[in-house]
């Protein structure tokens, strides 16, 4: 790799290992204000559209201590992590949190903060679960109404439609030069690691978004005059499936390329996922946003959100292939109910396919990594005696 | 009981003789739950559709049209009251269900499960149904309607139990909001949000009104539903009644008592016998106040249980606070929730005020509002302490449970016992530490009260 984009990747890699950090020195800078949001759905740009930063609060790398006495350990790392975040003042910079998703460990986490932080508003805006049904547009519609009636209520700032097509045109540019090295990655012409790609997508949920298009652009370019294919040594190309909230832990990511894999694409909400789809640019900026938001699940499915014609697993299997990989790991956070909803289908739809995949639990802490390696070893030693079975 | 005081130790010890003193009138319960269920075995054989729903009391509206019902909750507590929730649980997690996942949830899907994997009691070679288990006889749906409050979880099952069944059956969805409460102006029952949340709420429920006259192929009956929903709002104001003489002390009924009577108004079909049964209920309940009869043989402890309940030891846990001396007076589940504010039902146009309900349930209120409603509870009840059953696959019930042990705690000096259990998994129950926590919670009541000087 060149120097830029070592460069460029080093910059990401710092924002996505202290995001808090990253978006406080933001507001020092520029004093502006800073809206915390929670994955998966929200519209960010209605935040950008009001001049202030919106970030999408992750999940801390630390290990959950006081957030314990919150909540029970029987909730996702990520809803846990957010309150032990709050517990500790790391949310303190924020002016507001805003967020839009029906999940009941989210909604559960944030009503926790809220008592616990009485001077920290938290606003629910809630994005209908069910996308297909007659009465879905219009609700959805009146509910991103109220939140920009909120944002600039609580930011003191009137939200133009304009502006708010303006913020669309920033975030469909950071989404397409995204995808861009998606498409590059699936044709094997970059090298990027899974570890840089999260970086990449995790800088862009807290960076301005602006200054992470110019960072983008530049890396888009600089891997695209020096075209690598990353799995020449060999190594099995895999899809990485799940974590609909929240980045996977590094280490992990690493654990499963260190095996001998390298990762070809994903469907993850720290990837693919969150950049999948554009809101139109022209007309009404908040039916833009209502579109957006209610055909999400046409181009990646996500199962928080209730669609019943669609079904994730199908979806799955033509992606890994359209992906060119040879297998699938399936990457659960442990308590994460949608995702145990759809295991069952996903793995009766690979085995039906007879290809391979590989379900691997994750969780906040106490991941038992040389286990996981081991099973990881395994799965691409079986991939491997597989493929020359066909090849004989 | 007996208390053991020295000066290197303070210690409760239940006694193991004792049993809580169970009314009468709930075998009339039991009566007619067993025969709701008999019915349902038998509605395809009478030709009748059969609809599968969880979450909120959907039931007067198929009663109205005439489909029978399967409430997904009370098929898993059914399973687990009787101890039979095993195979299904099983047959879940032999198809991938992990067993974190909500055990209503998991059972019912198991239900569904093996329903599609085994055929139905018509298409098993003539099987006797009488031989079949219970998860076995439940008939499958012809129809599916998804309206859960609060918890995500209970769409996601909905939409699973659709795709189990190859998305041959209909399914229709209603969204329901959440009382969060972004602005002050919104109060229990009442400010705009909740407004709106209602006014979607009805819009949503006349379309399930036309969904349901579209697998009927006939018009809605609106008369039967109102006279359904009268039947209803008179069970559920005796109810609250009965409930609220328990104020008493000693209180003559538990939360046990309550918990086991939860039928008639969560699913059964309304009708003169519901409200003969809490008319009944409560005459008995006033006779044993005037008698001076309470709900366990001593009354030493007045106890709010917090969390929904585990179903399969309801008798046991009755009779181990009896042995405490304690009474589990009123709770969360059973206090606050089922047609609990019935008095803004216009039974003769009900849509708005069944709304009303269903947005105010024991889940679909967040914290900051809930906790008021607990509070007020606990003083009007003169509660001493506080059970906070942690469902493990129960997140929607669970969640706030910290932040109502600091309230209580710091705003009326209460004491709180916190443990881990479940719905219908019993695997997650674990005795002994229930015994340690609730004994010391017990002692801090007594050191509170002065017991020990």
């Amino acid at each position: 790799m060149d120097a830029n984009v070592l460069k460029i990747l080093d910059k990401f890699s710092r924002v996505a290992n202290d995001p808090n950090g990253a978006a406080k020195a933001w507001k020092e800078a520029t004093g502006g204000k800073v809206v915390g949001t929670f994955a998966m759905h929200f519209p960010a740009e209605v935040v950008h559209a009001a001049g202030a930063l919106p970030v999408l609060l992750q999940s801390d790398e630390e290990q959950i201590t006081e957030g314990h006495g919150g909540m029970y350990p029987f909730f996702c790392g990520y809803t846990r992590s957010l309150v032990d975040q709050n517990i500790k003042g790391k949310f303190d910079y924020l002016d507001c949190i805003m967020f839009g998703d029906h999940c009941v460990q989210l909604l559960s986490a944030a009503d926790v903060i809220r008592i616990q932080n009485p001077s920290l508003h938290v606003g629910f805006y809630q994005l209908i679960p069910a996308l297909k049904d007659n009465w879905s547009f219009e609700n959805a519609e009146r509910t991103l109404i109220r939140l920009k009636e909120a944002i600039e209520g609580k930011l003191g700032a009137t939200i133009s439609d304009d502006s708010l097509r303006n913020s669309i045109c920033v975030f469909n540019k950071n989404r397409q030069l995204i995808r861009r090295l998606y498409e590059l990655r699936r044709d094997r012409r970059i090298r990027l690691s899974a570890v840089h790609m999260q970086a990449i997508l995790k800088s862009s949920m807290v960076m301005d978004k602006a200054e992470h298009n110019s960072l983008l652009a530049e890396l888009v370019a600089s891997l695209e005059r020096n075209p690598v294919d990353p799995t020449a040594d060999g190594s099995v190309p895999l899809y990485l499936s799940g974590h609909l909230c929240h980045a996977t832990k590094p280490r992990i990511l690493e654990l499963i390329e260190s095996c001998g894999a390298t990762v070809v694409d994903d469907d993850l909400y720290h990837g693919f996922r969150y950049v999948s789809i554009d809101a139109a640019e022209s007309g009404d900026p908040i039916k833009s946003l209502t579109s957006w938001y209610l055909d999400r699940n046409t181009v990646v499915p996500c199962p928080t959100r209730l669609d019943p014609k669609v079904d994730w697993d199908g979806w799955l299997l033509e992606a890994v292939k359209k992906a060119d990989a040879s297998g699938l790991v399936v990457l659960m956070p442990k308590f994460c109910e949608p995702h145990y909803f759809s295991y069952p289908r996903i793995k009766k739809t690979f085995e039906a396919a007879q290809f391979p995949h590989l379900r691997l639990e994750t969780e906040h802490e106490f991941n038992a990594y040389e286990g996981m390696r081991v099973r990881v070893e395994s799965f691409l030693e079986m991939i491997k005696h597989r493929q020359a079975m066909a090849a004989v | 009981m007996t208390i053991i005081a020295s000066s290197a130790e303070t210690r409760i010890k239940p006694s193991t003789d004792k049993k809580s003193n169970r009314l009468q009138v709930t075998k009339l319960n039991n009566k007619m739950v067993n025969e709701y269920w008999q019915s349902l075995f038998q509605a395809p054989q009478e030709g009748k559709l059969v609809c599968w729903y969880e979450g909120i009391q959907m039931n007067p509206f198929l009663q109205a049209a005439d489909i029978a019902w399967c409430h997904g909750e009370a098929a898993a507590a059914l399973l687990a009251a009787r101890k039979e929730e095993g195979p299904s649980q099983k047959v879940a997690e032999e198809a991938g269900y992990d067993r974190e996942l909500c055990s209503y949830a998991r059972t019912h899907a198991g239900c569904a499960v093996m329903r599609t994997e085994s055929g139905t009691p018509e298409t098993m070679g003539g099987a006797n149904p009488k031989e079949l288990s219970l998860a076995e006889r439940i008939p499958a749906p012809d129809m599916i309607i998804s309206a859960y409050p609060f918890c995500s979880t209970g769409q996601q099952w909905d939409e699973t139990i659709y795709k189990i069944y190859g998305k041959k059956v209909p399914i229709f969805n209603i969204s329901m909001p959440w009382i969060w409460g972004n602005e002050p102006s919104s109060k229990y029952m009442s400010g705009p949000e909740f407004r709106e949340s209602v006014a979607f709420m009805v819009k949503q429920l006349k379309e399930c009104i036309a969904f349901i006259e579209e697998q009927t192929g006939k018009p809605f009956d609106y008369d039967k539903l109102s006279e359904i929903m009268a039947y209803t709002k008179k069970a559920a104001q005796l109810r609250m009644e009965a409930k609220a003489l328990c104020k008493v002390k000693p209180s003559p009924a538990n939360f046990f008592e309550w918990t086991n009577s939860i039928a008639p108004v969560n699913f059964l079909p309304g009708g003169q016998e519901i409200v003969d049964y809490y008319a009944k209920k409560k005459a008995e309940i006033q006779e044993r106040i005037d008698a001076g009869i309470g709900s366990v043989p001593v009354e030493k402890y007045r106890l709010f249980w917090d969390g929904i309940m585990n179903w399969n030891k309801i008798g046991y846990l009755s009779d181990k606070f009896a042995n405490y001396d304690a009474c589990v007076v009123s709770g969360r589940y059973t206090h606050l929730g089922f047609w609990q504010d019935y008095q803004v039902i216009d039974v003769d146009d009900p849509i708005e005020g069944m709304a009303m309900n269903f947005l105010t349930c024991p889940i679909s209120v967040s914290a900051p509002q809930m906790i008021e409603r607990i509070i007020d509870h606990c003083e009007e009840y003169s509660i001493d302490g506080i059970l906070l059953h942690g469902a493990r696959t129960c997140r929607a019930f669970s969640y706030p449970q910290f932040l109502i042990a600091d309230a209580v705690g710091k705003r009326l000096g209460m004491p709180v016992a916190m443990f881990e259990g479940d719905m219908v998994d019993e695997s997650f129950y674990k005795d002994e530490l229930i015994n340690s926590r609730v004994e010391a919670m017990l002692e801090q009541i007594d050191a509170k009260k002065g017991r020990w000087v």
